[in-house]
């Protein structure tokens, strides 16, 4: 007797939810954290069309999820490329810009924060990142920087919003960057219609979506998307008080924001992407200091919230797991890259589930064999409690082989049913 | 012994190595030997990393703090000094991948070591690198990548240069975040590394320098 859709979504989620808590599932599941552009590439589709033509992305991922026999659909870790152009964008590059049409989008890292810049932006979040950050991104939101603002507070009254807002709006530069703003956000409206359409036409068809939206930890938002590695890590040495200032208001914007996205997306999984805090990247003593605090706090946030944080631990974070312990157990949906997964088991298995960890190596330029050897060793180590979910150790990788993809739901059911 | 130089820059501490260049450089002690003294100190912090007892933050450190020093030193240096390399490397992020962190941190690192680095930069098409072999002689080739699609990149690169005839007369290492043995038997590498750990050891090994 075959369930309806319904049935699968709710039995799907079950399933997800008694893995996170620690009680065994009846099977192991495929859950794929994150797509980008695997399922367009395997129907030929170029990455550019992918990333222009929403519903054709889309669409792609609604068949890719029915054809290699996922459990959940993975969510789109892909933005809306008519949007980059719109802004202009530097701070991404991206097939259809200026790369070639089977490139993938790459992020820039920069310095789009000085090191002498932290009094400035603690003292004026806002008005920093309006006249000094825009316009470092987005070619389009260069005059931003051009024209002086005045703090809004000067304008608090109509007669000055007026008299002095009114010319600041129509001055060229001003002008052209609120434009493209709005174009951004017409192009952003056609891939969320395209998103929420995908959404409920999976929950329908019986598949949950991994995840509702990414809140990246506070010390990699300073890192990434302000200072850089290497600018964030000189930071430790000559500037520490202030990165750590900083730290401390992100961190209260990204609490924030998780507790919204929640509430918007209807998913109570959200993606925490971890990038500096991996093994290698800094000391037991700087991760304790710089990075260890604010990444608890967010997790704890959204437990407390009622929500599982689901951090995709990149890199290889081995050296980290004894801090990881320190969360309550059966809560987070820890998703490993490449972790000593043995290692992982004596430190965590009875605290967190094991999701993710199959090498994307393997999946891209192995064998199927190899595939399911993998997945053979990962249900032998982790049966005895079924605390297991498989994915690739970054998501569906862009370039596995179809072949090693359906290798991958063979030994599902070849090894993972209890 | 570590000098006081040596280990002020392995102990992080800027404004003192730099203060103990000047007083050196105002005593009268021979630049080239300052200079020596900061390059020791990048290659205990290199052998340190190996060991897992130094991290990214004290190479990255350490690169910034020897900047420093080179501008101090640079105009007291009578000649360039013909140093003895350790050997030649051509280096870069392969075709259609544009992440450039760990390959500058490994290029930095081989630098310091006594390698001649010829870093080709960032989306390197495979001429470039046969080009580049032929010209510079190279004993190592290093391809970086981050993304899946840079195996593909790798193994065209290797695949090139052994078009070319060169295979036979280096040594290739593939490195970055997602390589491991798979990759490098994939892609016909020589070696494969995760970290500049994993380089140094190699380019040792391949210039006779030890395990």
């Amino acid at each position: 007797m075959s369930s309806t859709g319904e049935e699968l979504y709710k039995q799907r989620e079950q399933r997800f939810n008694d893995i996170v808590a620690l009680r065994r599932p009846d099977r192991v599941p495929i859950v794929p954290h994150v797509i980008h552009y695997f399922a367009t590439k395997v129907k030929g589709i170029s990455n550019r069309d992918a990333g222009y033509d929403h519903k054709l992305h889309y669409d792609a991922i609604k068949e890719a999820t029915i054809r290699f026999g996922w459990d959940f659909t993975p969510t789109n870790g892909m933005f809306a490329a008519d949007g980059y152009e719109a802004l202009g964008t530097t701070q991404l590059r991206w097939p259809g810009g200026d790369l070639a049409d089977d490139a993938s989008f790459q992020f820039v890292e920069g310095e789009y924060m000085k090191a002498d810049e932290y009094d400035e932006f603690l003292a004026d979040p806002n008005g920093f990142t309006l006249t000094r950050i825009f316009p470092r991104i987005a070619g389009n939101l260069e005059g931003l920087g051009q024209v002086p603002f005045p703090p809004l507070y000067w304008l608090a009254n109509t007669y000055y919003l007026m008299n002095v807002g009114g010319p600041l709006l129509a001055a060229p530069p001003v002008r052209k960057a609120l434009e493209s703003l709005l174009a951004m956000s017409d192009a952003v409206a056609g891939y969320f219609a395209a998103d929420a359409a995908n959404a409920q036409e999976m929950a329908a068809l019986g598949y949950p979506r991994t995840w509702g939206a990414p809140i990246i930890p506070a010390f990699d938002m300073v890192s990434d998307m302000f200072r850089s590695l290497r600018g964030s890590t000189l930071d430790m040495y000559r500037h520490p008080e202030q990165l750590l200032k900083t730290i401390d208001l992100v961190q209260q914007g990204q609490i924030a924001l998780a507790m919204m996205v929640m509430q918007v997306t209807g998913n109570p999984r959200v993606f925490i992407p971890m990038h500096r805090g991996a093994g290698g990247f800094m000391s037991d003593e700087q991760f304790e200091t710089f990075y260890w605090p604010s990444f608890k706090g967010l997790v704890m946030a959204i437990i407390e919230a009622g929500g599982v944080p689901s951090p995709l631990f990149e890199g290889d974070y081995t050296p980290r797991l004894k801090y990881l312990a320190e969360f309550p157990a059966g809560k987070v949906a820890g998703h490993f890259d490449k972790v000593d997964r043995k290692v992982f088991k004596e430190v965590l298995g009875d605290k967190m589930c094991f999701w993710g960890n199959v090498p994307v190596s393997i999946l891209c330029t192995g064998t199927p064999r190899q595939v399911k050897d993998d997945v053979k060793e990962l249900v032998d180590l982790f049966g005895d409690t079924g605390a297991l979910m498989l994915d690739s150790g970054l998501g569906v990788p862009d370039e596995a082989r179809p072949e090693n993809m359906l290798a991958l739901r063979e030994a599902a059911d070849e090894f993972g049913v209890f | 012994m570590p000098s006081e130089l040596t280990e002020a820059i392995v102990g992080m501490r800027e404004d003192e190595a730099l203060a103990i260049v000047k007083r050196e450089l105002d005593a009268g002690t021979d630049p080239a030997a300052v200079l020596e003294d900061a390059k020791e100190a990048m290659s205990v912090l290199g052998k340190r990393f190996e060991c897992g007892d130094a991290f990214i933050p004290e190479l990255i450190m350490g690169g910034e703090i020897m900047k420093g020093i080179a501008a101090e030193v640079a105009p007291h240096l009578k000649a360039a000094t013909s140093a003895t390399t350790r050997g030649s490397v051509v280096i870069g992020t392969v075709a259609g991948d544009i992440h450039d962190i760990g390959k500058d941190i490994v290029v930095l690192m081989l630098d310091v070591n006594g390698y001649d680095v010829h870093d080709l930069g960032v989306d390197v098409p495979v001429e470039k690198f046969v080009a580049a072999i032929r010209e510079v002689q190279p004993r190592i080739v290093g391809l970086s990548g981050l993304l899946t699609l840079a195996f593909d990149s790798m193994k065209a690169t290797v695949d090139g240069i052994a078009a070319a005839g060169l295979r036979d007369q280096v040594k290739i290492m593939v490195g970055g975040a997602p390589a491991d043995a798979q990759v490098q038997s994939y892609t016909g590498a020589d070696g494969w590394g995760n970290d500049v750990g994993q380089a140094l050891r190699l380019a040792e090994q391949w210039t006779g320098g030890g395990a």
